[in-house]
């Protein structure tokens, strides 16, 4: 099974390496901000795996404050733009 | 017997988990605008991770440590919903703006 | 009377993430009930009881609608792409909803991201717009069926149905 978590690890762990290239080439700065949504889920999924085939709980909790942290992030962006509308949602 | 019926169903969910992570990166180049992206990314990875988290429940040690990993599901579910929402947002502003309000430097 | 009903509820809820969050272990529920107090006389101070009851049978329905549709939404979106042409018609459409202010249309907003072919852009007021995978979708129909179930967890009543224009 260790070796079964291991080699979804890897999978995940290049699904994040592919999904940089991306990143890198926007073009929109939004495609950029899709970064911080793929740690939310990608990097979430990979901590999760790692806690089971490491043995190390407190990778869960990592992965708990990705989760947040993520959103936090989004909403930095947002704002930081300017693109925040005037009014209230 | 019951373990090794458990072990195969754990082994299909993470194969079928993994190959939704894989698509929804394919995603993120097959779609040709931003929008469509967020759509492939949300969606899809969102399945991903529920599918692993569902592999990883028989492994957890304790009650506690499942419904852990079914709290970090739903916080990471209600945080891509969320991102997807104010991405999306700032796209649609953008677009109504014309590309321009771009910042000066930095 | 509301008030402290609302409290000890979070403060349950509140202490049960602890747990959770520790995973069970006893060294720190002494600790935790102290915090879980104090966080949850701040919460009712800074949000006080919406007087909204949630329906456990209706969420539990709400619960397994939401996992199904959200498999067929992954589903969808990848059918699109793995086939050749990548057949998407992407658009705007704003629907107005039937739902009240403030949980219950929040609620709808981030279920219908996840939902098949939706995905919330923006709320204001009570018109909600939506970014469309493909136009020729009964959109309008799965927000409908999705309010429905969001008004049942809530306890509301079914109100009529809003309108939905391009």
């Amino acid at each position: 099974m260790t070796l079964t978590l291991n080699t979804v690890a890897v999978f995940l762990l290049g699904n994040l390496l592919v999904a940089f290239v991306r990143i890198w080439r926007g073009p929109h700065p939004a495609d950029r901000m899709l970064a911080s949504q793929l740690f939310g889920t990608t990097g979430v999924a990979l901590l999760l795996v790692l806690a089971e085939a490491q043995g190390m709980p407190s990778l869960r909790d990592v992965a708990l404050i990705l989760a947040l942290l993520s959103v936090l992030a989004v909403v930095g962006f947002v704002t930081r733009r300017g693109l925040r509308e005037n009014g209230h949602d | 017997m019951i373990d090794s019926v458990i072990l195969v169903v754990q082994v299909v969910l993470l194969v079928v988990g993994c190959l939704f992570f894989g698509v929804g990166t394919l995603g993120l180049f097959r779609f040709s605008d931003t929008l469509c992206r967020i759509h492939a990314l949300t969606k899809i990875d969102n399945l991903g991770l529920g599918f692993i988290a569902l592999a990883l429940l028989p492994q957890a040690s304790s009650l506690a440590t499942g419904l852990k990993v079914v709290l970090i599901w739903l916080l990471a579910l209600a945080a891509s919903a969320t991102s997807a929402h104010l991405v999306a947002r700032a796209v649609r502003s953008g677009d109504k703006t014309g590309t321009g309000r771009k910042r000066g430097n930095g | 009377m509301a008030l402290f009903g609302a409290f000890c509820l979070r403060t349950a809820g509140l202490y049960l993430v602890w747990w959770v969050m520790t995973e069970g272990d006893s060294s720190g529920l002494g600790f935790g009930a102290v915090i879980v107090v104090l966080v949850g006389l701040l919460s009712c101070k800074l949000y006080s009881p919406s007087g909204y009851a949630l329906h456990p049978l209706a969420t539990l329905r709400f619960a397994g609608f939401f996992m199904l549709r959200s498999v067929v939404a992954g589903v969808d979106v990848g059918r699109r792409l793995l086939s050749p042409s990548v057949p998407v018609n992407p658009g705007y459409l704003t629907v107005t909803t039937s739902l009240p202010a403030g949980g219950p249309r929040w609620l709808l907003a981030n279920t219908l991201s996840l939902m098949p072919g939706t995905l919330s852009v923006r709320l204001q007021g009570a018109s909600l717009e939506l970014h469309c995978l493909d136009l020729d979708q009964p959109i309008d129909a799965d927000v409908r069926s999705a309010e429905r179930k969001i008004a049942g967890v809530f306890g509301l009543r079914p109100a009529g149905a809003g309108e939905t224009t391009p």
